[in-house]
């Protein structure tokens, strides 16, 4: 891997276990005589590309292309059946704003928590804490426990922390629309300010209005396959041609 | 190595988890962390009213202590099983109830349940309190051997987050394991020498003596119980205020980390599959 990729994708497959029969006790696989009846489904198949260091690149495809499956074996959820990835640098993976937070505890704790899960100690939190409280704009109510806040104000928080640990690689999974038309104002000068900082950050997007926006290069899944990996307008435009002539179904 | 490399690295986030636990549970509750005590206190009285005032069964008088007293005898097995029952389901049901991590971020996940039953152990410290409370009461001299209850304790925490994490896993792929093993808890802890004494099992044993020809007796067989050995170490430390026999002691320490080895093993075995099994 040279000094310029970020994330290294090399032939990577994934496949899923689909069961007809959910079901997970054991009286029925006794019955059965064996676990459970599945078939499997290919979610990626030989997927291969690079992430150059500090680029903005999308993922784009229709729903169930695997571009989500793709980005959370990127961040370590999933294992590839096999394939291998590689990603230089602390990774913060965005797929849902808020994740880790616990109801009862309040929005201070929580930072911590959640600052913790990403990696940070207490001490790195707190060098951060007063930066998280200002741009998420709740400093009134940081003492309350989270479940009395609204959901806007839990949105605002989590995306606050995520983007303060400072990650080297930014994975976000459709999370740009959060909060009111002005919160996602300023988070759109979060991410461009982390951009021009040199952070990696790898947006999935059917929206490919977004991802031409924002991304210099892109790669176009579609059934787990890899379309094509190049500059994100023309990555964008084939898609989309793909969809032929009506393209009203984004 | 690498692996032993994220584990130190994942260290804020277990402990942020372990406080996360032991200060989200009783948070929006009255009585707070006093609930933790709820359960084994009434277990308490309850059986010493059916055990000690109808059964009248008689519990041995602390050698050295000269404590003689049934509910005292009870609460020093009653504590350290308690400790033990909760700390295992505690890590059995960790996987499941935080499955919006599991599948949201990335962190080693054998954090998860070892936060759960360190949260736990934090709690039986505040239990442990009480229960020295009530023996110095009772005239037992207690605390010269805190630090031994204490390694004692580390070791049944051992014992625990290795069961709860082998369990833990079985959870994931039948979620029967956790109602199986909500019975399979109460058998054990009637197998245990909890609220009856250890020298009725031996009286009975002895009586019966050598099973079906063979040199193997009741006695042999009620030993394979861990449990047995850590309830004796406790109350010979706690009630009689003694060193406990070496054979409790080394089984113990044996158990504790055969338990830890085997939870290890499986867990890291499946620990990669886990956001799939949710």
């Amino acid at each position: 891997m040279t000094d310029n990729v970020a994330i290294s994708v090399e032939h990577v497959s994934k496949t899923f276990r689909h069961f007809s029969e959910r079901n997970q006790s054991l009286k029925s696989a006794v019955m059965r005589g064996r676990i459970s009846q599945h078939r499997d489904f290919a979610a990626l198949t030989d997927i291969s590309f690079d992430v150059h260091r500090g680029e903005t690149f999308g993922l784009i495809g229709s729903n169930g292309s695997g571009k989500s499956t793709l980005l959370r074996c990127i961040a370590q959820i999933l294992t590839p059946n096999s394939g291998r990835i590689a990603v230089t640098g602390r990774v913060g993976a965005l797929l849902e704003v808020g994740s880790g937070f616990h109801a009862e505890l309040t929005g201070r704790e929580n930072v911590y928590l959640a600052g913790a899960i990403a990696g940070l100690s207490r001490k790195e939190v707190s060098r951060v804490f007063d930066d998280i409280v200002d741009f998420s704009g709740i400093q009134d109510f940081i003492d309350d426990p989270i479940k009395n806040y609204s959901s806007g104000m839990y949105v605002r928080l989590g995306f606050s922390t995520a983007v303060a640990v400072r990650p080297d690689v930014l994975l976000a999974d459709e999370i740009l629309a959060v909060g009111d038309v002005e919160f996602q104002a300023k988070c759109m000068a979060r991410i461009d300010e982390m951009r021009s900082e040199g952070t990696t950050i790898v947006l999935v997007s059917h929206d490919t209005a977004k991802i031409e926006e924002f991304c210099s290069r892109a790669a176009w899944l579609d059934h787990g396959q890899l379309k094509s990996v190049g500059p994100a307008t023309e990555v964008a435009e084939a898609y989309l041609n793909s969809l032929g002539p009506d393209r009203a179904e984004i | 190595m690498s692996y032993l490399k994220e584990l130190v690295g994942a260290r804020h986030v277990l402990w942020a988890l372990t406080y996360r636990d032991v200060r989200g549970e009783y948070r929006s509750t009255i009585l707070g962390q006093l609930w933790s005590l709820a359960n084994p206190l009434t277990q308490m009285l309850v059986y010493t009213f059916v055990f000690s005032f109808i059964f009248s069964i008689k519990s041995p008088v602390g050698d050295p202590s000269g404590v003689d007293n049934y509910a005292l005898y009870l609460l020093c097995g009653l504590i350290p099983w308690s400790l033990f029952q909760t700390a295992s389901m505690r890590g059995m049901t960790s996987l499941l109830s935080n499955a919006n991590l599991i599948s949201k971020v990335y962190f080693p996940r054998v954090v998860i349940p070892i936060a759960g039953t360190l949260a736990i152990g934090y709690n039986s410290l505040f239990e442990l309190i009480v229960v020295v409370v009530a023996l110095s009461i009772g005239g037992a001299f207690v605390l010269p051997w805190i630090p031994l209850v204490i390694v004692l304790l580390v070791l049944l925490l051992c014992l625990a987050t290795g069961l709860g994490l082998a369990l833990s896993i079985a959870n994931m792929y039948f979620r029967d394991t956790q109602y199986l093993a909500g019975i399979a808890f109460q058998v054990w802890m009637w197998l245990s020498p909890i609220i009856y004494p250890m020298s009725l099992v031996e009286a009975r044993s002895a009586e019966i003596g050598p099973l079906l020809g063979t040199n193997i007796t009741v006695l042999d067989i009620y030993g394979i119980n861990p449990m047995v050995h850590f309830i004796n170490a406790f109350r010979a430390l706690l009630y009689d205020n003694r060193l406990p026999s070496l054979a409790d002691g080394v089984a113990c320490f044996v158990w504790s980390l055969v338990s830890l080895a085997i939870g290890w093993l499986v867990f890291r075995r499946h620990e990669k599959k886990l956001a799939e099994l949710l």
